[in-house]
C-alpha cells in the first residue's frame, strides 16, 4: 500500500503556507503529525497531488495563556499537549481525552489541531473541543479569524475551513475553577482504538449543590462530534438526580443518528450513547464534588 | 476395522534425560534480534522486480473487458498480465484435495470474492506497480453476490460456478457408533444452536515469493515463505509449467503462519507467471490489504445444531452435529477441518456415539484453508457449550458432570467413536491440578463482592483435547473416492558429521516462530552425548530435501524428535561401530558419551567423537569391513501410528492419536451495560506429554491462548449483506494487543505418549483450541444473574450486550 | 515527476546526504535505499508497530512519515543496537533469555519502542510498559514473555549504568 505522487512542500512561515494552499487549492493537503492523512494516503484513500509541510513553522508550536484561554499551536504534539501542566490544570477534558486516543508513538507525532482540522465524526478530540466551546484559530490570505467547534465540524472528515485557510491554533476557554468536573468516558474495542462511543461531560456546581453549568458532547454517534444542548440546558438550576440523569441520557441517545460499521450497528451506539452519558455526567459530577481533576 | 495396538513406549518413564526436558536456550534468536532475519521482504536478487495486484471490489462479476494499455505504458512498468494472459505462462492451481472447479491466481472472466486478483503488474519498484494498478480499467457486469451461507444452499439461489449443481459442494452425514439408540434411551437431550465466525490467521508477516525463470534452463527457482516446499514440490512445478525436476524452492524465515502459509501458490503463481513474461526475477510480497483479502488461509465459519444426549445420572451417551460451514468461493483443502475436528469430537468424555453431518457450501468470500486449531477450535466449542448447558438444566456441578464423564487413566489407549485413538492422558490430574491452581475461592469470594456493586465477574472452565500429529487421511476420508488419498505426512532430518566431528543438520520444514532449531539439536546432543550450542542446524531446500509435510496440526515437535533420533541413532551406531574396531573391543562394549566414545566399565578406553569422525571419513582400511566411509544420514520418520478408514466409512481409523489436554479457567469481567468484557487473569494446566523444552512450549500455549482471547471476543471477517468485505485493514479485524492480555499462570501435567519419541506430544494449537470456548463460559458465569448464554463467537460488546437484553425479554 | 526532496539525515550514526521521492516512505527508505531490513512492514496503517524506529529519540511508526520530511533528524533502528563485533545490546540480551520472540517479526519494533521507554524511563512501572508497547502488535508470544523481557532489560540497564564501555543509547552520535 504505497501513496500516489505528489509534490513535497514545507513553508517556513503561515503567511508561505497560506499562500501555498490557495495556490493549490483542493489539491493540496496540509502535513502536520501525518499519523491520519498518511494512514490514508497509504491507500489511496486521499490522493492530495501537493502536501503542504507545517513542521518547520516555529510559531506554530506553542501552547501557552491567551487570557482565560489556552492556546495550542498546530504542531504541538498531542502527547506534549496531554502531558502539560496548563492543560492538566486548566482543560482537565482535553487530558483526559487526549490520553485515550491511539497510543504513545502516534500521540507523539500526532496534534492536536491535526485532529479536530481531520474531524473524525468518531474521534476524542473533536469532541472534547466542542464540549469545552472551544475555538478554532484560521489563517487565510483574507486575514485571521475565529471558528467556534461547533461550527468547525460539517460532516464527516469535513471541516469548513475555506481552501486558502490554515488552521493555526485552537483557542478553549479555561475550565472554570473550583466545584467543576469533567469526565471523558468512551467505550471502543480495544484500548487506544477510535471510540465506538465517547462522551465529554463538564459539571459545575454552585453553592447549593444546583449545577450552574454542564456540558455534553459525543463522538461515533453522528456524522460529526454533537453537543446536547436540551441534556444540558434541562439539567440547569437543579440537583442532579437519578431521573437528570435518566432523562440526559435519553436525550443524547435521541440526539445521536449513527452509522452503522463493523465495530458497531447504529442502534448499539445509540445504547451507548445513553449508557455513557449517565456514566460520564455520574463522574463528573463526582468530580465535582471532590473538587478533583479528571486524571490524565 | 482398527484394532488398537498398546505402543511400546521407547523409553521407560523414569528415563532421565540429559537435554531433552530443558529450556535450552533458542538457537534461532540472534538473527530475529539483529535484524537479519531473512524473511522474503529482506532478499534481494539482481534484476529483480516488484509485484502489485489489482483486485476486485466486488464480490461476484462477470469481466467484460480489461484495458491495460495505460498501465503498460507507465515508466518502470515492466509486465502486465491479466488472467487470461496469464495462462500463457502458469497453470491453475493445482487442487490440493477436490478442486471441483478450477482455480487460476489471477481471474479469468468472473471474479467470486472481493479482493480476487484481475490483474497483476511487474515494475521497478512496489510505488510504481500500484500506480500501474491504478491504471488499469476493468468493466464488470455485476452479478449477484452469495453471501449467506443457508440462504445459500437454497434451489433457487445464485450459484458461485456455475459449472456446478448446486452451492453445497460437499455433504454428508455419519453415523459412529449407536446414535439413533443412545438418542432414543436418553433421558434428556441438551440441544443448541452455536455460531463460530469467520477468522483468519493474519500473521504479521504476509505471504510472499520470488520467482526467478531462466528461460533458458527452462529453470525456475522460488524463495518464499511456503511451508510444502519439501513435502508437494511437484505441485508447484506444475502449476509453474516447469519439469518437477527443474525447480528449486528455497526456504525463506517466516514471519509467523498459524496454518495460513502452508500452500500460498496464489503468490507463488503469480510471482511465477510475471517472471516468465518478463525474463526477470518478480518479488510478490502482500501487502495487508492482499493478505486480509486473499490469503486463501481463513478458519472455519460455521453454524452448529447440536445435541447431547445424557442418562437420568449424567452420563454423556451420544453426540449429534448438524453443521453448515461457509467455505467460500473455493475448495482448496476441501473438507479438512472438519475431517480434523473428527479426531476428538467427543472431547475427553466417553461419549459412545457420533453424528456428523457436514455440509459444505460455497458462497463469494475468500475460501477456507488451515488456521490454527483448523476446525477442531469450534469443535471444542460446541461440546463445551453442551456440557455446560447440560450441567444447568441437569442441575449439576459443571466440573463433576466433566470428572463423572472423563475417560480414566487406565482406559488408553483409547479408541473413540470416530475410530481416531487417544494415546494416553490423566484428565482428572490435569483438573484437580487446575481446580487447585486456579485460587477459586478467592475468586467466588470477588465475584460475590463485586456483585454486591453491580459488577459481575465470571469464572470459565473448559477441558478439552489438543490432538496432535495428523496424519494426511483427515483430508479427503470423507470422500469414498477421493481424488488422492494420501496417508504419507513424513517429516526427514539430515544429521551429517564432518571429519572432525562437528555436526550439521539440515531440516526440511521452514521456520515459522516455533523452534525446529533448537528442538533437533537439544534431540541430537541428547543422542550423541554434546552440548545443543555445538549444533549447527540448517535448512534444506527443495532439491536437497527429503520429504517433509513441515509445522502444522502440532505435529513439529514429534516428528523432529523422530527424525532426529533416527539419524542421530543411526550415527551413533555407526561411530560405536567404528570405536570399537580401533579400540579392538566389542561394540556391545562401547557407550556413547560426553561427545566420547568408551568402553563400558573402563573410562581409560576411549576415543573423542573427532577422532571416531576422522576415521569414519578417510581411514576405510582401518575401519570395518563393509561400513562405507563418511558420517551422514537422512532419516525419514513417518507418522508413528495411523490406519487407514474403513472402505465403509464406520471407522475413520487411527489419523491423530497423540492427544494432549487442557483445563483452562479464566476469570473475566463483563460490563453488561456497555458489553465490554475484560479478562482478569488465566490459568491454565496443559499436558502435552514429555516437555521437550518447557519454556517454548509456554510460549506456544500462552500465544495460542492470547490468539483464543482474540477468536473470544474480537476478531471477525465481516461482510456487508452486498458481499462487500468490512474488515480489511488491522483498523477492523483486531488483534489483541497487551493491553488485552491478562496475567496467564500456566502449569504442566506430562503424560508421556507411547508412540513417539521421548513420549512427546505436540503443543503448538492448545492455546487457541481451548481458551475461546473457556472464555465463552467465563462470560456466561458472569452473566448468571441475567441468565445470558454465549453462542456465538466472538463476543464483541455489541453481541454481549444483545445477549443480555434478550435473555431480559425472554425472562418477562 | 514530483522534484525530489535533498535531505541531510543521520541513520544509526551513519550521515547521508540524499535525494528522496517524496513519496518514499521512511521504513521504504531505511529497507530499500540504505538497505537496512530489520525494520518490518506489517499494516502501512500504524496499528502494528513492526515498523516503529527512533526518529530523534521518539518511537516512530516509520510507515507513516516521510523520508523528505526528515531532513537533519537522527533515525536509530534495530541495526543500531548490537555492535559489529557481535555485542548484543542488554535490550537484546534480555528478549532471548526471557523467550520474548518466536517468528521475530513484530521483534525489531518492540526492541526500539522498549529503548525509548528504558531511556527515558529506566525503572518503569508494569502500567508503563504496557502503554509503551501497546501499539505493539505480537502475534506468536502472548505479549506475557515481551513484558518479562523488557523488566529483566530494565534490571540489566541499571546493573551495568556507569560502565563506560557499554553505550547506553542516546539517539545522537556516538
Amino acid at each position: 500500500m504505497k501513496p500516489a505522487a505528489f509534490a513535497y512542500l514545507a513553508p517556513r512561515g503561515v503567511e508561505e503556507a497560506v499562500d501555498q494552499l490557495a495556490t493549490h487549492g483542493a489539491e493540496a493537503r496540509v502535513l502536520a503529525g501525518g499519523q491520519s492523512l498518511v494512514r490514508l494516503m497509504n491507500t489511496r484513500m486521499a490522493t492530495p497531488s501537493v502536501l503542504v509541510d507545517i513542521n518547520r513553522i516555529a510559531e506554530l508550536d506553542q501552547l501557552d495563556s491567551d487570557g482565560d484561554a489556552i492556546r495550542i499551536g498546530a504542531t504541538v504534539r498531542q502527547r506534549g499537549c496531554e502531558l502539560a501542566r496548563l492543560v492538566r490544570d486548566h482543560l482537565p477534558l482535553l487530558a483526559e481525552a487526549g490520553a485515550q486516543v491511539a497510543h504513545t508513538a502516534i500521540r507523539q507525532r500526532g496534534t492536536v489541531v491535526g485532529s479536530i482540522a481531520f474531524a473524525d465524526p468518531s474521534a476524542e478530540l473533536p469532541a472534547a473541543l466542542l464540549a469545552l466551546d472551544g475555538q478554532v484559530v484560521v489563517r487565510g490570505q483574507r486575514g485571521e479569524r475565529l471558528i467556534d467547534a461547533e461550527d468547525f465540524f460539517v460532516g464527516p472528515f469535513a471541516n469548513s475551513l475555506e481552501p486558502d485557510e490554515l488552521a493555526i491554533a485552537l483557542r478553549i476557554p479555561r475550565t472554570p475553577a473550583g466545584r467543576t468536573g469533567s469526565a471523558f468516558l468512551e467505550v471502543s474495542r480495544r484500548q487506544g482504538d477510535l471510540p465506538v462511543c465517547g462522551v465529554g461531560a463538564i459539571v459545575q456546581l454552585d453553592g447549593n449543590d444546583a449545577v450552574a453549568l454542564a456540558r455534553i458532547a459525543l463522538c461515533g454517534v453522528h456524522q460529526r462530534p454533537i453537543r446536547v444542548h436540551d441534556a444540558e440546558a434541562a439539567l440547569l438550576g437543579g440537583e442532579l438526580t437519578d431521573e437528570q440523569l435518566e432523562q440526559a441520557a435519553h436525550l443524547a441517545a435521541t440526539a445521536a443518528d449513527p452509522i452503522d460499521d463493523c465495530h458497531g450497528s447504529a442502534n448499539f451506539r445509540r445504547h451507548l450513547a445513553r449508557v455513557l452519558t449517565r456514566r460520564a455526567l455520574l463522574t463528573a459530577l463526582d468530580r465535582a464534588r471532590r473538587e478533583d481533576r479528571a486524571d490524565a | 476395522m482398527s484394532t488398537i495396538e498398546r505402543g511400546t513406549p521407547t523409553d521407560a518413564p523414569e528415563t532421565v534425560y540429559r537435554w531433552i526436558g530443558k529450556s535450552v536456550p533458542r538457537k534461532e534468536d540472534p538473527k530475529l534480534l539483529t535484524g537479519r532475519g531473512g524473511y522474503v521482504g529482506d532478499l534481494t536478487v539482481p534484476g529483480m522486480l516488484h509485484a502489485a495486484v489489482l483486485r476486485s471490489p466486488h464480490p461476484h462479476a462477470r469481466i467484460r473487458s480489461i484495458d491495460t494499455t495505460a498501465a503498460r505504458a507507465l515508466p518502470g512498468v515492466v509486465a502486465v498480465l491479466t488472467g487470461a494472459e496469464a495462462l500463457a505462462h502458469v497453470n491453475p492451481m493445482t487442487a490440493f484435495c477436490a478442486e471441483p472447479v478450477p482455480q487460476h491466481a489471477i481471474a479469468v472472466d468472473q471474479v467470486r470474492y472481493p479482493g480476487e486478483a484481475v490483474a497483476a503488474v511487474a515494475a521497478r519498484d512496489r510505488y510504481i506497480a500500484e500506480d500501474a494498478c491504478a491504471l488499469i480499467e476493468v468493466d464488470y457486469e455485476l452479478l449477484p453476490p452469495v453471501v449467506d451461507p443457508v440462504e445459500a444452499m437454497d434451489e433457487g439461489a445464485a450459484l458461485v460456478h456455475d459449472t456446478l449443481d448446486s452451492n453445497v459442494v460437499f455433504h454428508r452425514c455419519l453415523d459412529f457408533g449407536d446414535v439413533t439408540g443412545d438418542f432414543a434411551r436418553a433421558h434428556r437431550v441438551i440441544r443448541r444452536g452455536v455460531r463460530w465466525h469467520r477468522m483468519g490467521a493474519q500473521p504479521i508477516e504476509t505471504a510472499g515469493a520470488i520467482c526467478s525463470y531462466d528461460p533458458f534452463d527452462r529453470f525456475m527457482t522460488v524463495w518464499s515463505n511456503t511451508n510444502f516446499h519439501n513435502f508437494l514440490p511437484w505441485s508447484y512445478a506444475g502449476m509453474l509449467g516447469v519439469p518437477n525436476n527443474r525447480l528449486r524452492m528455497i526456504p525463506a524465515t517466516v514471519g509467523g503462519s498459524f496454518g495460513s502459509k502452508h500452500l500460498i501458490n496464489k503468490v507463488i503463481n503469480i510471482a511465477g507467471a510475471l517472471t516468465k513474461a518478463t525474463g526477470r526475477p518478480v518479488k510478490f510480497l502482500e501487502d495487508r490489504l492482499d493478505n486480509i483479502a486473499a490469503n486463501d488461509n481463513v478458519g472455519c465459519d460455521r453454524l452448529y445444531d447440536a445435541a447431547l444426549a445424557l442418562s437420568e445420572d449424567g452420563e454423556m451417551l451420544g453426540l449429534s452435529l448438524k453443521i453448515i460451514d461457509d467455505y467460500g468461493a473455493y475448495f482448496q483443502f476441501a473438507h479438512g477441518q472438519h475431517g480434523n475436528a473428527l479426531s476428538q469430537p467427543t472431547g475427553p468424555y466417553r461419549i459412545r456415539s457420533l453424528r456428523y453431518d457436514v455440509s459444505c457450501v460455497l458462497t463469494n468470500k475468500v475460501q477456507q484453508g488451515f488456521f490454527r486449531g483448523a476446525g477442531a477450535d469450534p469443535g471444542n466449542f460446541v461440546l463445551e457449550r453442551l456440557v455446560d448447558a447440560a450441567a444447568e438444566e441437569l442441575g449439576m456441578d459443571r466440573v463433576e458432570l466433566r470428572r463423572r464423564n472423563f475417560i480414566a487413566p487406565e482406559q488408553f489407549p483409547y479408541k473413540v467413536p470416530t475410530g481416531n485413538v487417544y494415546d494416553s492422558g490423566n484428565y482428572p490430574a490435569v483438573l484437580d491440578r487446575a481446580l487447585a491452581l486456579a485460587d477459586l475461592e478467592h475468586w467466588r469470594a470477588e465475584q460475590e463482592r463485586l456483585r454486591a456493586e453491580g459488577r459481575y465477574l465470571g469464572i470459565g472452565l473448559a477441558t478439552c483435547q489438543e490432538r496432535s500429529g495428523y496424519n494426511a487421511s483427515e483430508w479427503w476420508f470423507l470422500y469414498d473416492q477421493p481424488p488422492l488419498g494420501a496417508t504419507s505426512t513424513p517429516e526427514s532430518v539430515k544429521v551429517d558429521i564432518d571429519a572432525t566431528g562437528n555436526v550439521r543438520v539440515e531440516i526440511g520444514c521452514p521456520l515459522w516462530g516455533n523452534s525446529p532449531e533448537t528442538v533437533v539439536s537439544q534431540v541430537v546432543a541428547e543422542e550423541l552425548g554434546i552440548d545443543p550450542a555445538d549444533v549447527a542446524v540448517g535448512y534444506a531446500d527443495s532439491t536437497t530435501g527429503a520429504v517433509s509435510a513441515g509445522p502444522g496440526g502440532s505435529r513439529l515437535t514429534i516428528m523432529l524428535s523422530g527424525a532426529t533420533r533416527g539419524a542421530a541413532t543411526t550415527l551413533r551406531e555407526k561411530m560405536i561401530r567404528i570405536a570399537a574396531h580401533a579400540m579392538e573391543i566389542d561394540a556391545s562394549d562401547v557407550e556413547c558419551a560426553d561427545g566420547a566414545f568408551r568402553a563400558r566399565g573402563a573410562p581409560g578406553t576411549s576415543m573423542s567423537m573427532a577422532d571416531v569422525a576422522m576415521r569414519a571419513h578417510l581411514f576405510m582400511h582401518d575401519n570395518p569391513a563393509g561400513e562405507s566411509s563418511g558420517l551422514v544420514e537422512t532419516h525419514t520418520y513417518d507418522h508413528p501410528y495411523s490406519t487407514p478408514p474403513s472402505a465403509d466409512r464406520t471407522d475413520m481409523g487411527v489419523f491423530y492419536p497423540m492427544m494432549s489436554h487442557a483445563c483452562h479457567i479464566p476469570i473475566v469481567e463483563v460490563d453488561p451495560e456497555t458489553g465490554v468484557v475484560t479478562v482478569v487473569k488465566y490459568y491454565a494446566v496443559n499436558d502435552c506429554g514429555t516437555l521437550m523444552n518447557p519454556a517454548l512450549v509456554e510460549g506456544q500455549v500462552v500465544g495460542g491462548i492470547v490468539q483464543g482471547i482474540g477468536a473470544a471476543l474480537m476478531e471477525e471477517y465481516r461482510y456487508g449483506e452486498d458481499g462487500t468485505l468490512d474488515t480489511p485493514t488491522f483498523r477492523e479485524y483486531l488483534l489483541p494487543s497487551v493491553h488485552e492480555v491478562p496475567e496467564i499462570v500456566l502449569e504442566h501435567v506430562q503424560t508421556p505418549s507411547p508412540f513417539t519419541e521421548y513420549g512427546v506430544k505436540g503443543a503448538g494449537e492448545g492455546g487457541r483450541l481451548i481458551a475461546p470456548t473457556a472464555i465463552a463460559s467465563a462470560i456466561d458465569d458472569a452473566l448468571k444473574p441475567f441468565g445470558a448464554r454465549v453462542e456465538e463467537l466472538p463476543m464483541t460488546p455489541e453481541r454481549v450486550v444483545a445477549a443480555v437484553q434478550s435473555a431480559r425479554e425472554a425472562r418477562r | 515527476m514530483p522534484e525530489k526532496i535533498r535531505i541531510t539525515i543521520t541513520v544509526n550514526d551513519v550521515l547521508h546526504d540524499v535525494l528522496v521521492e517524496p513519496r518514499m516512505l521512511l521504513v521504504d527508505f531505511l529497507r530499500e535505499s540504505l538497505e537496512l531490513p530489520g525494520t518490518h512492514v506489517g499494516c502501512e496503517q500504524g496499528v502494528c508497530g513492526a515498523c516503529t524506529v527512533l526518529v530523534d529519540g521518539g518511537a516512530t511508526r516509520s510507515c507513516l512519515v516521510f523520508a523528505a520530511q526528515l531532513d537533519g533528524a537522527t533515525v536509530r533502528t534495530v541495526e543500531s543496537l548490537a555492535s559489529p563485533d557481535g555485542t548484543l545490546h542488554p535490550i537484546q540480551r534480555a528478549f532471548p533469555e526471557n523467550h520474548g520472540l518466536q517468528c521475530g517479526f513484530c521483534t525489531p519494533g518492540m526492541l526500539m519502542a522498549t529503548c525509548e521507554l528504558l531511556e527515558h524511563s529506566p525503572a518503569p512501572e508494569p502500567g508503563e510498559v504496557t502503554e509503551a508497547l501497546g501499539g505493539n502488535l505480537c502475534r506468536c508470544t502472548g505479549y506475557q514473555n515481551i513484558l518479562r523481557s523488557v523488566g529483566a532489560a530494565s534490571r540489566m540497564l541499571a546493573a551495568e549504568a556507569g560502565t563506560p564501555t557499554l553505550p547506553v543509547s542516546t539517539g545522537a552520535s556516538a
